[in-house]
This record gives C-alpha cells, sequence and structure tokens, in this order.
C-alpha cells in the first residue's frame, strides 16, 4: 500500500518539481503576508497559469503556497495586528505583545518553526491515512459514488456552520453550473443557448477565479489599509539557530496543536481558524502561568500557528480519497487537480499513484522547506512586504486574473463570464454565502449526475439500485446524521441555556 | 439609516432572494424541452433554488418585521462600484483595443483612483508589470492576448 509513496520519491525530487515547491513557498509567504489576499485566492489566480505545466510542478507550486501563506498570515498578524489571512487571527492574541515588547522577530522564529513543524505533522497524517481510505473507495460502484457525492455536498453545507438555507442555495447554484453544456450521455444542449463556448461546459478556473480571486481585489480596492509603518530593522530578529534553544519547552503546546489541526482539517468545514482558536485555547488551558496569556506569551503563537499549518494537507485527507474537501482552499486544489486531469476521488489513488503520492511528498517538503524561507532567510525581508501600495497590488491582480483566464481557451468570452461569477461572488460574500459548496457543486454535481445515470441503467430505471447495498445505506445514513447532526445539537444547546436562565 | 434600508423589500437579503427567485424560474422554462432524465438535476437544482429563495425571502422579511436591521453590505458603495467598472472596462478595453495598450492605462489608473499617487512609482510599477508580461507570457511562453477587434475591422 505505501510502496507507491516511494516510488514517487525520485520524481518529487526532479530539479523543476523541487523549485516549483520552492517558489510556492516564498509565494505563499508572500500572499498570505498580504492582508485581504488568501491562499485560495493565490492559488485561483495561479491554476489557470499552470495549464501547460507539469502535473508535480503545478502541484508543487500549489502545496507550496498553501504552506507558504498559512505561515505569512503570522506576519502582519505580529507586526501589525492584521491577520494576513482568517487562520491567524489566534496569532494576534500573543504576537503582537510581543512585537510591542521589542520580540517580534523572535514571535515570527516561532511562528515559522511552529508552522512548519505542524505541516510536516500534517503532510505525514496525509501519508499515513490517505492510502488505506482509498483502497476502501476502490471498491464502490455507481450508486455508492453517487452517495459519496452527495455526502460530500451535505457535509460541507451543514458542517461549515452558518444558515443552512444560504449553504444549500451555494451547491444548488454550483450544480447547476456544473450540468451547462452538452448532456454526458445523449449530447443534446442543456443552457448553452445558441453559445458555442457553453458546449464543452464551463471550466471550473473560470469559476474559481470570479468566486474567489475578484471580491478580494474589490475588497482592498474598497478600503485600503494603513501598513507603511513596519521597518525590518526593528524587529530585534536573531539567526534562527540562536533562537531554537529557546523553544524547547514547546514541544507539548507542537503536539497537541499537531493533532487538534489534524483532527480539525479532516473534518469537512471546519478549517484553519477553528483549529487555531481550539489549539490556543487549550494551550492556554493546560499552561501553569494562564494570565501571562494574551499579554506577549511565545507559546500562544505556537499553539495558533501550529494548528493552523496541521490543518493544511489533513484537509486533503477527504479530498482526495472521496472527492470532499475539508476546507476551501482544498477545494480550489481540487479544481487545480482537475484542470490536469485528475478527479479526485477514489480511483484517484489507482490511476495516478505518482502523482498523488508525489503531492503528498511535496506538502511534507513545502513544510520543512518554510523554516529555510521563512525563517533564517527573510524574516526581515517579508516584513517589508507589508509596505507595498495595496491600490497597486490590485491592479496587478486583476491583469494577472484576465491574463489567466484569457490563456485557458483564448478568447474574451470566458474572461467576461469569470467577471459575471466573480460579482456573483461578491454578493455572495457579503451576504455570507458560503462559496465552498458552490465549488463542491460543480466539482461533484456532473460527477454525480454521470453515476445516478449509470446506476438507473444497471438498475433498469428503478430507484431502489441506489439503496440495495450495505455500503448505499451506510452512506445514506451518513448524510442524514451530517443534515440532522447539527439541527440536534443546535436544539440541544438552546435547551441547556433556557435551562441555565430558567 | 439610509432610504433604501428603511424599506424592508429593499433590504439585500430580500432583494437577492427575489433576484434568485427570477432567475431560476427563468431558467427552468427551458427544461421543458429536454429529455426527462436530461431534465432532472437541472430542474431539481431550480426548484431547490426556488424553494430556498422563498425561505430566505421568509425569513428575511419575518427579521424586518421584528425591526432586526438589515447586514451592512459595504461601507463605501461607490469605492465598490468604481472598482467593478474599472475592472469591466479594462476587460472590454482589452477586447476591443488590445492588451498591451490597455494594461499600460489601467495599472496606473485604477492604482492612481485608489489612491496610489505617486507618479514615478506609478510609471515604475507599470513598466516593470507589462514588461515583465511581455518577457514572461509573450516571449517566453508564446502565449496570444488579445489584439483589438477595433483593429480587426
Amino acid at each position: 500500500m505505501y510502496s507507491d509513496l516511494l516510488h514517487a520519491l525520485p520524481e518529487v525530487f526532479a530539479l523543476t518539481n523541487f523549485i516549483a515547491v520552492i517558489i510556492g513557498v516564498l509565494a505563499g509567504i508572500v500572499v498570505g503576508a498580504m492582508p485581504g489576499l488568501s491562499a485560495t485566492m493565490a492559488i485561483s489566480v495561479l491554476v489557470p497559469f499552470t495549464f501547460g505545466l507539469e502535473p508535480l510542478v503545478a502541484l508543487g507550486l500549489m502545496a507550496g503556497i498553501y504552506n507558504g501563506a498559512m505561515y505569512g498570515g503570522a506576519i502582519p498578524a505580529v507586526l501589525l495586528r492584521i491577520p494576513g489571512t482568517p487562520a491567524a487571527v489566534a496569532t494576534t492574541f500573543d504576537g503582537y505583545p510581543m512585537a510591542q515588547k521589542g520580540q517580534g522577530g523572535f514571535a515570527l522564529q516561532v511562528a515559522v518553526v511552529s508552522s512548519s513543524i505542524g505541516g510536516i505533522a500534517s503532510a505525514f497524517a496525509l501519508m499515513l491515512l490517505a492510502p488505506p481510505l482509498s483502497k476502501v473507495t476502490l471498491l464502490f460502484g455507481p450508486a455508492e459514488v453517487f452517495w459519496v457525492a452527495v455526502f460530500g455536498l451535505a457535509s460541507i453545507i451543514f458542517l461549515l456552520g452558518g444558515n443552512p438555507v444560504k449553504g444549500l442555495i451555494s451547491a444548488c447554484f454550483g450544480v447547476f453550473v456544473s450540468v451547462i453544456g452538452s448532456d454526458p450521455i445523449y449530447g443534446n444542449d442543456r443552457f448553452t443557448f445558441g453559445q458555442l463556448e457553453l458546449l464543452d461546459g464551463i471550466n471550473i478556473v473560470i469559476l474559481l477565479v470570479g468566486l474567489y480571486a475578484l471580491p478580494p481585489v474589490i475588497d482592498l480596492l474598497e478600503t485600503p489599509l494603513k501598513t507603511d509603518s513596519v521597518e525590518g530593522e526593528k524587529l530585534g530578529t536573531e539567526p534562527i539557530w540562536k533562537a531554537l534553544p529557546k523553544m524547547k519547552g514547546y514541544w507539548k503546546t507542537w503536539l497537541r496543536g499537531s493533532f487538534i489541526g489534524i483532527w480539525i482539517g479532516i473534518l469537512p468545514g471546519a478549517g484553519g481558524s477553528m483549529a487555531a482558536f481550539m489549539s490556543y485555547n487549550e494551550a492556554r488551558r493546560s499552561s501553569k502561568k494562564p494570565d501571562d496569556w494574551g499579554k506577549g506569551e511565545p507559546e500562544g503563537v505556537a499553539a495558533a500557528e501550529t494548528a493552523n499549518n496541521a490543518d493544511t494537507a489533513s484537509a486533503l485527507i477527504p479530498a482526495l480519497t472521496l472527492g470532499i474537501p475539508g476546507t476551501a482552499v482544498a477545494a480550489v486544489m481540487l479544481g487545480g487537480l482537475l484542470v490536469h486531469g485528475l478527479q479526485p476521488g477514489p480511483m484517484l489513488f489507482r490511476d495516478n499513484p505518482d502523482v498523488v503520492f508525489g503531492f503528498m511528498w511535496q506538502f511534507l517538503f513545502g513544510a520543512i522547506l518554510l523554516v529555510l524561507l521563512g525563517g533564517s532567510l527573510a524574516t526581515n525581508s517579508f516584513a517589508r512586504l507589508l509596505n507595498l501600495p495595496r491600490p497597486l497590488l490590485g491592479s496587478i491582480i486583476i491583469v494577472l486574473m484576465l491574463i489567466g483566464v484569457y490563456s485557458i481557451h483564448g478568447r474574451m468570452f470566458d474572461v467576461y463570464m469569470m467577471l459575471g461569477f466573480g460579482a456573483v461572488g461578491w454578493v455572495m460574500d457579503k451576504l455570507k454565502f458560503p462559496l465552498p459548496p458552490v465549488v463542491l457543486g460543480l466539482i461533484l454535481g456532473a460527477f454525480a449526475e454521470e453515476n445516478l445515470r449509470l446506476a438507473l441503467r444497471i438498475g433498469r430505471g428503478d430507484w431502489a439500485v441506489l439503496f440495495k447495498n450495505t455500503t448505499s445505506l451506510v452512506l445514506v445514513a451518513l448524510t442524514v446524521a451530517v443534515v440532522v447532526g447539527p439541527m440536534i445539537k443546535r436544539r440541544f444547546i438552546d435547551s441547556r441555556k433556557k435551562e441555565g436562565e430558567a | 439609516m439610509s432610504e433604501g434600508q428603511k424599506n424592508r423589500f429593499l433590504r439585500p437579503e430580500t432583494l437577492s432572494a427575489v433576484g434568485i427567485l427570477v432567475v431560476a424560474a427563468g431558467f427552468l422554462i427551458p427544461t421543458t424541452d429536454l429529455r426527462s432524465i436530461s431534465a432532472l438535476l437541472p430542474a431539481a437544482m431550480l426548484i431547490g433554488l426556488i424553494i430556498l429563495s422563498l425561505l430566505l425571502l421568509l425569513s428575511d422579511q419575518r427579521k424586518a418585521s421584528a425591526g432586526e436591521a438589515a447586514e451592512k453590505v459595504t461601507n463605501s458603495p461607490k469605492r465598490v462600484i468604481g472598482a467593478f467598472c474599472l475592472i469591466v472596462a479594462y476587460a472590454v478595453a482589452s477586447d476591443m483595443i488590445g492588451f498591451y495598450i490597455s494594461t499600460v492605462i489601467a495599472v496606473p489608473t485604477v492604482a492612481y483612483v485608489f489612491g496610489f499617487r505617486n507618479p514615478l512609482g506609478l510609471a515604475i510599477a507599470t513598466a516593470i508589470v507589462v514588461g515583465s508580461i511581455w518577457l514572461i507570457f509573450d516571449f517566453g511562453m508564446s502565449q496570444d492576448f488579445p489584439t483589438g477587434r477595433l483593429w480587426q475591422n
């Protein structure tokens, strides 16, 4: 089972593949350090540029960006009290007070080492857990695959929190977009309105760039933050090998944060910010000096950063094996895999072991490289990134979006469609409609339809075929549990609150 | 409080629910021409959208009746509309007059309009961006860009 993992290793060390991870980590740190930009947005903008690249080069860039951005978010969190990414909110609690005491450099070093440790633990979890899970899912037939798709959508809608009606609207929108184009079996046009450009359906990259890249750019231009007060020289950074001995007491926090991050990452819909908060709270609870927390306790930075990086690769466990992403970034990464003809899900491990296992190694190396690139080389330089004028940054991203989308098919129609999705995405974002169900709906919609129709053909039109075997029934039960579970939990909490008030 | 927020039917969530309802109903019409199996999933999704948007509408109107304030969508609508219009104008300009000319105009214009007003900085940034695009995409990757419909005609 794990022999494929070792076979994939030499390919990862090929020069171009390795350089891709290095560039990805650096780019990720830059993106994460810019408040308002996120790993999701960076990967969305990047995906169209990877069309012509080898899959492992493209995936190496993505893995590097994901790892780098999760640490990069700590830079403005520590220096400006502005989290670069949502997952870095908990880092501000102790990181910023440390910077005010003149320990900003040490706070960033704790952040980079902790991020790296969390990332390494997460990559190992992905390597150990994904292969056996994929073996199980290989046994699935069309009916089971259909239910996996339904379960995936249900879990991201109902476990994401927020308003389930809005989640369902997002998912229905995504699934509807997935059916635009030629019917996969009969070939008749659906909702193309005579546009030849729509015959092949809507490319996922157009949707990704529209939904995830345009709204942050508009936000960037709407409220340009003043971030020109950071001076790298005043951080008080010393070489990382001198700082490492000061961190030896954090091993329990690193271990706890890694477990929490991995667990939260596997759960669909939770995400890095929840992992960071949970890890921070647990570390504070078990600390001997809980009163020092929030006033510049380095272990607080370690707890938050370990967990938000431990969430990265583990979010890909359900994504790669079942096609169900744990986070928005994982959903975008699924889109990146599709661009290279890699359908996430049970068949991925059987059909493309070199690529999928290579991708896992890239996650591991990305996490290791984080210390070298983000810590010892350039903590001060990255801090200076915050001085870049944000309106200029916005205008450059707009140009990159246009180039990326235009380059898919070499036509402006796609650019206009991306702008349309961008407008929809901005409204959805502001009205708190979750975006991951749209992406998952687009990925799983066509997949679910194809398998549903295949199952119905096998069953000669009898819908009972969908419920005929145990695996299907287990998946149906899980789907019902995912839908009903949060409702029961909410009622339970409400009734306890009422009891408490009484 | 603005007029728009006072009127319960102009609440952003109500407007978006009505928008979803109308668009979904509009898309439902072509499904009647499809084979039943081809129409199954799209029709299910569209009907789902109609029902869900009705639920959203009702819940938002209930909130309005209870006197709950509508969520603010943006702090500066003019800047948002301006940003979106500039992005659309840039795309249309690329289509009409060509990618390079419109990029040379758009990069400094967007940055200037939204607050970065250092002329030297703008000139250097534009030169670096356009030069890098030409070097990487045009020269290095032989990527074609829109040349402009106006010149073609």
